[in-house]
């Protein structure tokens, strides 16, 4: 490695800490200005058209017409009722499962790499092919969840042909996905738990389940809630695995609000009404992260 | 033998896990070596009766699953790279440098990296297709770069603050410039945490679909996820051809976080932790 030669450092050494800042900045901002911000703020303005391309053109200035017809759809609000369905049942269920999980994963094992890979693997692998992969799973004919309930005496199920089974089915898939992740925060905040207090409890004679509710629940309740605030706002965009698993089927019992905003605008072309129903969307997420930011801010004073 | 054993409960807990994290991947790899006749057996086998390479044959002959493979590649290598440079700049003014407004910038920081990717689609669409840019890498490696980068540089901003400011003025001291002192002394330093968050961006741009299947449509031009999720309409038993496409495209992942584990646990749950 050379020295920096002498122009090189004039012009960077007499440079103000500001600008050198400005500069250092600029390229992220440069980045997320035009891939995030600028989106965002042309997502808002065509929300206010009559846009869609399959009917020409042109596009005329509505006003909040798009919401309103929003508000009158009966496929929007099925798809907003999918949609909050899938929140309530797999950020809890992902919340419980992913507790269990990294409780087991927190006992001292002498050999830690398998336990860590269990839980590092559903969170590696993509969305899309976790939905397929339980598709084929789920199979009505060669699945591996008929044939042990076929084992087990039982019924063979046509799980991703009827509303409700279909349903639960990725809502499963969903919990499974993200439940490793949940565990994988949990157990960085169960290992900061200090050793003293549960030797302390020891030798106070409590028993495990007072050990598990008095210290354990009380002192990871910081990483339940961060893990907690993060599902619940990617569970809002949920996307990949219901779309991989049935298209948002049988009919559209199983769509979301991001499998409703591609279909009106990438499939049918209409930008106006599938920008609205995005910058909808983008409202809950953000909603949510407001909440978020203002209970880390408040952890950090 | 004794129930109380705590060795007997630690094996059962470690299976769980172990099981629970395996048993889909080590499942579809099982499919992917039984032929087509085996999988439409009633009742199914576990262990395959004989097993086959013709799936993974037919994977790279029937569909494009090797150019699929290179175009993830190159999506997710440049994506990586893009971001994580990007992020290194930024993280080093911000850790370092006298930043007004700083706070607001951190907190901006974490409300683009929840914005939803449904929402972006729609206006990005529209942009690249006006630019000409739709079916280039170029539509799909910026907005990865960009999904990434909050994150990256979130990372990297907690890595550059624990490095100690001293080992710096000694270098500037000692006649190098502020830069100089940032490519001798605090890059090698900061090392781990660039690698960390390219790991973090390699994968997430690997798995993306959303963006993928709407800037990058043409055939030639699918990402794995995009590809592999359109066999199901082109045949009518199509798990023998999605086994083996699936197995092929989890191998990078599957060697990353294997080599790199600590360093992902490290790198996923720092934010968790802290905030």
């Amino acid at each position: 490695m050379s020295v920096p030669t002498q122009p090189y450092r004039r012009s960077f050494g007499d440079m103000s800490e500001r600008a050198l800042a400005v500069w250092l900045l600029l390229p992220a901002g440069l980045l997320l200005g035009f891939v995030a911000l600028y989106p965002v703020v042309r997502l808002i303005y065509t929300s206010f058209f009559q846009y869609q391309l399959t009917q020409g053109p042109e596009a005329s200035f509505i006003g909040l017409a798009n919401y309103a017809a929003a508000l009158e759809d009966a496929r929007f609000w099925n798809a907003f009722r999918n949609t909050a369905l899938i929140v309530l049942v797999t950020v809890p269920g992902a919340l419980v499962v992913g507790l269990g999980l990294a409780l087991l994963a927190n006992l001292p094992f002498r050999v830690k790499w398998p336990v860590r890979l269990g839980l590092l693997l559903p969170w590696a692998l993509p969305l899309v092919f976790v939905g397929l992969i339980f598709q084929w799973f789920f199979d009505s004919q060669y699945g591996v969840v008929n044939d042990w309930i076929v084992r087990l005496g039982g019924e063979r199920q046509f799980w991703l042909f009827r509303p409700d089974l279909a349903f639960w089915a990725i809502c499963f898939t969903i919990i499974w996905k993200t439940s490793s992740f949940v565990a994988l925060i949990l157990l960085a905040g169960l290992q900061t738990i200090p050793k003293e207090l549960y030797e302390a409890a020891e030798v106070d004679g409590a028993s495990r389940w007072q050990v598990f509710w008095r210290i354990t629940l009380p002192l990871l309740t910081p990483a339940i809630l961060v893990a907690m605030i993060f599902r619940t706002i990617t569970a809002f965009q949920t996307f990949d695995i219901p779309y991989a698993m049935t298209k948002g089927g049988p009919g559209n019992a199983t769509e979301t609000l991001a499998m409703y905003v591609r279909v009106t605008s990438i499939e049918n072309l209409n930008f106006g009404y599938g920008s609205a129903l995005a910058v909808l969307l983008f409202l809950v997420s953000m909603a949510i992260t407001v909440i978020y930011l203002r209970y880390i801010r408040g952890a950090d004073d | 033998m004794k129930i109380n054993n705590p060795r007997i409960w630690l094996w059962i807990a470690a299976a769980i896990v172990v099981l629970n994290g395996f048993f889909p991947a080590l499942w579809i790899f099982l499919t992917s070596i039984k032929g087509e006749a085996e999988l439409t057996r009633i009742p199914i086998t576990y262990w395959p009766d004989n097993p086959t390479l013709q799936n993974y044959v037919q994977a790279f002959r029937e569909q494009p699953l090797a150019r699929y493979f290179l175009n993830s590649l190159i999506v997710a290598g440049f994506s990586t790279l893009l971001c994580v440079s990007v992020a290194s700049l930024a993280a080093y003014a911000l850790a370092r440098l006298h930043v007004p407004r700083r706070n607001l910038i951190l907190s901006l920081l974490v409300g683009v990296s929840m914005f939803p990717v449904a929402s972006l689609m729609v206006p990005l669409y529209q942009t690249f297709n006006e630019l000409g840019l739709r079916n280039n890498y170029l539509a799909l490696i910026l907005p990865h770069a960009a999904l990434s980068l909050p994150v990256a540089t979130l990372t990297l901003v907690s890595f550059f603050a624990g490095i100690p400011r001293d080992l710096e003025s000694a270098a500037m001291v000692d006649g190098s410039t502020r830069l100089g002192a940032l490519w001798h002394v605090v890059v090698p330093l900061a090392a781990p945490g660039v690698f960390t968050a390219a790991i973090l961006a390699f994968v997430n741009s690997w798995d993306e679909f959303l963006l993928a299947s709407t800037l990058l449509p043409a055939k030639a031009m699918r990402t794995l996820p995009v590809g592999i999720q359109l066999y199901q309409g082109e045949y009518v038993f199509p798990w023998p051809l999605i086994s083996a496409a699936l197995v092929v495209a989890l191998v990078p992942v599957a060697l990353v976080i294997a080599l790199f584990q600590e360093r992902v646990v490290g790198g996923l749950t720092q934010g968790g932790v802290k905030g």
